[in-house]
């Protein structure tokens, strides 16, 4: 609850920076929907060629870019800004002013830099689940529903833990600039369902970085397609990775020695 | 002359030095040439699959020699100076460097051809692997192997300056990030990146061949996979001339009067 208040405190500082600039607020909100329509067109333009693309179908394609932009706006609302923050803070040593503080230092690493202008993603991600959902119609009952939102929580918290991990090798890394790279990199291939992938980057994108399974796994429970194994290893394995990342960070801070040591 | 060119060995020489140092981050960058062209290159397959094996006249195999093609043409014509040049208006570390007796262009064009051919030996290998795992299938004739040569030098030199042009912008504007954001995106559609020009539906594939950015990606990618016929090649070769063309003569206009600008703003 106390953290939650916090959130809403970093929300508040973070908007009231960002309203000191007014068309930059504009230009990002444009951007993120020219991003979102543009993605959706290549689908579209694909679907012209065929009715299906293994086994998927347009309606369930749009719930997945939905996905997709929802997990990639939760990324960019509460931690992109935070992490590159987190990193530039171990590079200088300035870190300490951060573990000092009387809060969970892992949460205040990921989410101190709240930023509310990305939330139109969310937004548009939003949309188009809807939007796919009403088009598939029949058959997404409340069973599928509760199974969309659990695999979704697990999505993100698996994007989170990649991306904390990531951070947390700037403990070692110092120099290297920016491991986030590798992310960004792979996010691309969020965009269609990971079974599309032939194998060596289908494993990649469901074990090290696994943006393909966040983001194909709760499309297939609104499709009906998840069956009651797949729902239980994806929520087991993002409680083995939660607790591995965490564990990560900790190393990672015994590491690090400050700014004057 | 001859002076530029011992100033350009010196260049090299220095650069490959530096270069040497980031080798980790020169392969991180590469992770990005190589997987934009596999999404799209994997979804086209699963749909020329359940089309029956092709798609217009693509079979899968077509569509994996475009798309490995398309991973090397986008490595080779990559340019990136929008961002540094921003970056350097922006915390005023423009001012010296115009103060060398070289125009930046030139510092520019020697790190961008240094970054690739350190980035080249590895990108091939990967590029042999999704070959494979793709199947692709080559059409490639000897008359397009040469014609590849000049295109993908105009192509390269077209996206270079492209670049300028934009970078140029950053006297007027510090917000160019948007204005590369919105490049991006176009390119995404019309450079051949979602799909090869003929699978676009009429009108975009117009716009496409009309639009300058179809002749950094596509055309050389198209020429080297042997998916055009003579005549095609040669109209793809004069369409990218006028477009360097046009882009230089933008170039030299819009940095002509941001030099203006920016000498105004620091005075």
């Amino acid at each position: 609850m106390r953290y939650l208040r916090l959130l809403a405190i970093f929300a508040r500082t973070e908007l009231q920076f960002a309203a000191e600039y007014r068309v930059n607020l504009l230009l990002d909100l444009f951007e993120e929907l020219i991003i979102v329509v543009t993605s959706f067109g290549a689908v579209l333009i694909l679907f012209t060629h065929t009715g299906v693309i293994n086994g998927w179908t347009l309606p369930q394609m749009t719930v997945l870019l939905g996905v997709y932009y929802i997990l990639q706006g939760a990324n960019s609302v509460l931690f992109e800004t935070s992490f590159e923050r987190f990193m530039e803070h171990v590079r200088l040593g300035t870190l300490d002013f951060i573990l000092i503080k009387p809060a969970n230092s892992q949460f205040l690493a990921s989410a101190r830099h709240v930023q509310v202008a990305q939330a139109g993603q969310v937004v548009l991600g939003l949309v188009m689940i809807g939007f796919g959902i009403a088009q598939i119609g029949v058959g997404v009952g409340v069973r599928q529903g509760l199974a969309f939102v659990v695999t979704l929580a697990c999505g993100l918290a698996l994007v989170y833990c990649l991306l904390l991990v990531l951070s947390t090798l700037a403990f070692w890394f110092v120099r290297v600039e920016n491991l986030l790279a590798i992310f960004w990199a792979f996010v691309d291939a969020g965009r269609f369902p990971v079974d599309v992938y032939p194998g060596w980057l289908r494993i990649t994108l469901s074990t090290i970085v696994p943006i393909g399974i966040a983001v194909t796994v709760p499309a297939q429970a609104i499709a009906g397609r998840l069956d009651t194994l797949g729902l239980v290893s994806m929520v087991g394995g993002t409680v083995l990775v939660w607790g591995f990342a965490g564990w990560f960070w900790k190393q990672g801070l015994r590491n690090y020695s400050g700014a004057s040591a | 002359m001859s002076g530029l060119l011992r100033m350009y060995r010196v260049l090299f020489v220095a650069n490959f030095q530096a270069a040497t140092q980031y080798r980790v981050q020169s392969v991180l960058w590469l992770l990005f040439a190589v997987i934009r062209p596999v999404v799209f290159l994997a979804a086209w397959s699963a749909a020329a699959k359940a089309q029956g094996g092709s798609i217009g006249d693509f079979t899968v195999g077509d569509f994996a020699a475009y798309y490995v093609c398309l991973s090397l043409v986008s490595q080779l014509t990559m340019a990136w100076d929008a961002y540094d040049f921003e970056y350097d208006v922006r915390q005023g570390k423009l001012a010296p460097k115009l103060l060398r007796p070289l125009h930046p262009l030139h510092y520019a064009v020697v790190s961008n051809i240094v970054y690739k051919v350190m980035t080249l030996p590895a990108l091939l290998p990967a590029l042999v692997l999704i070959a494979w795992t793709f199947q692709a299938h080559f059409q490639t004739q000897l008359w397009q192997l040469a014609v590849f040569v000049p295109s993908i030098v105009l192509a390269m030199t077209l996206r270079f300056v492209f670049g300028w042009v934009l970078a140029a912008l950053a006297f007027w504007t510090t917000r160019l990030h948007a204005i590369m954001h919105l490049y991006d995106r176009v390119s995404f559609i019309f450079a051949g990146q979602i799909a090869p020009l003929s699978l676009l539906p009429g009108p975009l594939a117009v716009l496409g061949y009309a639009l300058p950015f179809a002749y950094m990606l596509w055309a050389p990618s198209e020429i080297l996979r042997g998916g055009v016929t003579f005549d095609q090649a040669m109209l793809i070769l004069l369409a990218q001339l006028v477009w360097l063309g046009l882009s230089w003569l933008a170039f030299v206009a819009v940095w002509r009067m941001g030099l203006r600008e920016f000498s105004a703003v620091g005075a």
